[in-house]
């Protein structure tokens, strides 16, 4: 009997412990759960939005455009995880250090090894698995009300249910990480000998010495801050990279993302182009709208047999259209739909040989084209057709990707012919499943003579005066004269949506951004309390000190941001191909990005004021 | 001896509670005293018995929570922060018992600071500094940070941080408690230099050989004064 309630009393001495220093504890369980909630968050709503998590999911790397938000979402998910885990063992160590001092006390009143090891494991345990779970449960909930009021304004926004292949080993790593960084901390305090872990100069730690030093004109307030910062090296080092992070992944998510718009709203641009009309027979003209609108719009399509006669059409009309003014230019072309075959390349090595691809095949919309005339621009890998291209072909993204292990490398069949691969174009024509040909070459093939569709581009200036002179050249001949800007807006509206919903990513990781602040500036504090109470019963004004502490944070915080953003934006840049950044798009996300900080900064002087405000006895006698 | 001169500090009936969870700590009890100019007056008593928050209050970081206390003509009753602050600076060079040293300053830094925030120019707080490190023997210690300081060696230095900018008063708690004999007596050396200068001080202390360097000594118990002998 003796023995149980001896050893109830062992177990359950960790836990009076933690409830017995409820600040500590708080503030580390506080900030576990926010870091582990807001990694969970962005994972659930990640699945939300609709853009799976790739590498996690091991599910197939998507299509054109939706392969680009992918990797924007994957990118922000995985910086999160990794901000979380590093606040998490940031926090974690910090946490533990506090510790050390008791586990010298521990071990010199006696107490074995193992009861001290297990004793601190424990509450660490209780700290972890308590945010995790909470963290987990926040995040969830976050998740559900984030999508609920994202419907309510207007969004279609799909609850999807938890990934069970995904969040147990996130939720793992969340229980795991920190106890193996708690579990180094408590080992390695449990080495130092108990004699040295009570000396005061381990329990302060020894600064280190500045390798630069602040010129006096600085001022009084500067010199002591940035002496403070500077020889607690570790700590502001751990600070830094730790806030570092925070801020490469809101650059990440605030450029990226506008990076990414701008750059995928460009694509959809140069592909259709401003002013363009298409002029063909009513059933291909439809056939083409619709293939181009099924980028953003669902589209019941009707076969068309591209061999009719009546959809051919006569060279003079092009001539007829080449003397009007604001014609800019003029794109005939040939269009069919038959199937695509992948030729596996075979490649001879000295001791054997390898294969690439395979035998797949698709249909896909074929058009032939005068390179010269093309009105669009489209490349986003290789090269674009030329004059003297014969079996050439450039394939839309969509279609190399889903039936091409090496566009580069590899060829294609279309009616038993073969053809090299000049590109890659990004392109929403029948969702990027397209070949682009030399307009000879598919005269040849497919046994057609002329052309049956023609896009021309207009002069914005006299539009609707051009487009009337078009209608008349082409009154009464049964074709019919379409508009693509309109599908053109439809297409960008539809990028801008998606768009905005994966800024509500970056809107989380500045949060993210606070709270690492805040919390960062109230164990700052903590550390600092005693200094900061001698400093004061010295005689140094309250504000003043209040100014050392604002102007730490400031260094901190504008070095940290400087670091992050530079990370951020290498990242950014390096994520999609042929990023268009105009400085007008990039200017208000830096403006954003600095108020965020100034605005941070400003958050965080909360617990500066509580902290600093503390009587001068209590917070000298405290620690 | 002290009604012939101005006092310098001047308590009626100060009492001074502390909440400590649902329990109320009555630390000082209706204390009323005065201590002139010049004078060197120690207070002594047991552990709990009132000392620390004697001075506390006397050096304007903490209030009362009754009764009245002037210091040079300054009612510290009822004042803000900003004010304290001041005063603190103007008027008191204290001497903490556990030193309290800012420890990401080295020794040089500590005692020039001191004097920085009351108005010194930093080249000539840095070589005055430098000055009274030497005074004390410590000049080779004055890049070295608080922890890498012996208990004697962070006495000392808070002595020389406390009179850098020669304060009318100087309060000091319990300055042989932590220290061995000899270093003691090196503390005792500084206190009876500052009782010959003229200097009005009043020490904390269970040290008979500061006692007896006293004009008078306050004696309390249990946060009462039940004593104040010559």
């Amino acid at each position: 009997m003796e023995g149980l309630s001896d050893s109830m009393s062992k177990r359950s001495f960790p836990l009076k412990d933690l409830f017995r220093r409820r600040f500590q504890t708080t503030v580390t369980v506080a900030s576990l759960t926010i870091s582990s909630a807001t990694a969970f968050f962005l994972l659930f709503f990640g699945e939300n939005i609709g853009f799976t998590v790739t590498l996690l999911t091991g599910g197939k790397v998507t299509i054109g455009f939706s392969y680009m938000f992918s990797v924007i979402l994957l990118i922000i998910t995985l910086l999160t995880f990794l901000t979380g885990v590093l606040m998490i063992s940031f926090f974690i160590s910090l946490a533990m250090s506090e510790r050390i001092r008791d586990v010298g006390v521990m071990t010199a009143v006696g107490c074995v090894t193992d009861l001290v090891f297990g004793y601190f494991i424990t509450e660490l345990s209780v700290m972890v698995f308590v945010s995790s779970i909470t963290g987990f449960i926040l995040g969830w909930f976050l998740s559900i009300a984030s999508v609920n009021i994202l419907n309510s304004f207007r969004f279609a926004i799909t609850q999807q249910p938890i990934n069970v292949w995904i969040m147990p080993y996130v939720f793992l790593a969340f229980l795991i990480v920190p106890l193996l960084i708690g579990t180094r901390v408590i080992g390695k305090a449990l080495t130092i000998k108990p004699s040295k872990a009570l000396s005061t100069s381990f329990s302060q730690g020894i600064p280190a010495k500045s390798m630069v030093s602040v010129p006096s004109k600085f001022g009084l307030t500067f010199k002591v801050a940035f002496k403070t910062l500077a020889r607690r090296r570790i700590a502001t080092r751990q600070a830094i990279l730790c806030l570092s992070l925070v801020f490469a992944l809101t650059t990440v998510s605030l450029t990226g993302d506008t990076i990414a718009n701008q750059t995928t709203q460009n694509y959809v641009e140069r592909a259709i182009q401003r002013n363009v009309v298409v002029i063909a027979h009513t059933d291909i003209s439809r056939r083409y709208v619709d293939l181009l609108s099924i980028f953003s719009e669902t589209r019941e399509t009707e076969p068309v047999n591209y061999s009719d006669p009546r959809f051919f059409i006569a060279d003079s009309l092009i001539s007829r259209l080449r003397v009007i003014e604001g014609v800019r230019k003029i794109d005939a072309r040939l269009m069919l739909e038959t199937k695509v075959y992948e030729i596996p390349k075979i490649i001879i090595e000295p001791d054997r040989y390898v294969v690439i691809g395979d035998e797949r095949s698709s249909p896909a919309l074929i058009l032939g084209l005068e390179p010269e005339n093309a009105v669009n621009d489209w490349l986003i890998s290789g090269r674009s057709l030329n004059k003297t291209d014969m079996y050439s072909a450039m394939l839309g993204h969509t279609l190399a990707i889903g039936i091409l292990a090496n566009p580069e490398q590899q060829m294609i069949k279309i009616l038993n012919k073969d053809f090299g691969i000049t590109g890659v174009c990004q392109d929403p024509l029948n969702n990027g499943n397209v070949v682009y040909v030399p307009l000879e070459t598919l005269q040849s093939i497919s046994g057609q003579t002329g052309y049956n569709l023609i896009l021309l581009q207009i002069d914005s200036s006299n539009f609707s005066q051009t487009l009337d002179q078009i209608r008349e050249e082409i009154d009464g001949q049964d074709l019919e004269l379409a508009e693509l800007n309109g599908v053109l807006q439809k297409h960008l509206n539809l990028l801008n949506t998606g768009w905005s919903l994966v800024t509500l990513a970056p809107l989380f990781s500045l949060i993210t951004a606070g709270l690492c602040l805040s919390g960062y500036v109230t164990l700052l504090i903590s550390t600092q309390q005693r200094d900061l109470a001698i400093i004061r019963a010295i005689g140094v004004k309250l504000r003043a000190v209040i100014k050392i502490v604002v102007v730490q944070v400031l260094i901190i915080v504008l070095v940290s941001g400087a670091i992050g953003l530079s990370i951020g934006l290498l990242i950014s840049f390096f994520l999609l191909p042929e990023p268009v950044i105009s400085i007008a798009s990039i200017l208000p996300v830096f403006l954003w990005f600095f108020a965020v900080l100034v605005l941070l900064s400003v958050f965080s002087l909360y617990p500066i004021l509580r902290t600093v405000k503390k009587s001068v006895i209590k917070a000298i006698s405290e620690l | 001896m002290g009604s012939s001169r101005e006092p310098a500090v001047v308590a009626s009936s100060v009492s001074k509670e502390f909440q400590l969870g649902d329990v109320i700590v009555k630390a000082l009890k209706d204390v009323s005293f005065q201590v002139a100019e010049g004078e060197f007056v120690s207070v002594s008593g047991p552990s709990g018995a009132g000392k620390t928050t004697l001075l506390n209050i006397i050096g304007g970081l903490d209030a009362p929570t009754g009764g009245s206390i002037r210091v040079f003509g300054h009612d510290l009753n009822a004042r803000d922060e900003d004010f304290l602050a001041t005063f603190r600076c103007a008027y008191i060079g204290f001497v903490f018992q556990s030193y309290n040293l800012i420890s990401t300053l080295t020794s040089l830094e500590n005692v020039a600071f001191a004097m920085e925030i009351a108005g010194w120019p930093a080249k000539r707080a840095v070589k005055k500094a430098r000055k009274l490190l030497k005074a004390i023997g410590l000049s080779h210690r004055a890049d070295h940070f608080p922890s890498q300081l012996s208990g004697g060696e962070q006495q000392r230095i808070a002595f020389i941080r406390a009179l850098a900018n020669d304060p009318p008063l100087v309060l000091v708690d319990e300055p042989t408690g932590n220290l061995d004999l000899k270093t003691g007596l090196e503390v005792v050396k500084i206190l009876e230099g500052l009782r010959e200068e003229g200097k009005t001080v009043i020490v904390a202390t269970h040290d008979q050989r500061i006692i007896e360097l006293s004009n008078r000594t306050l004696r309390m118990l249990d946060g009462r004064i039940v004593g104040f002998d010559e």
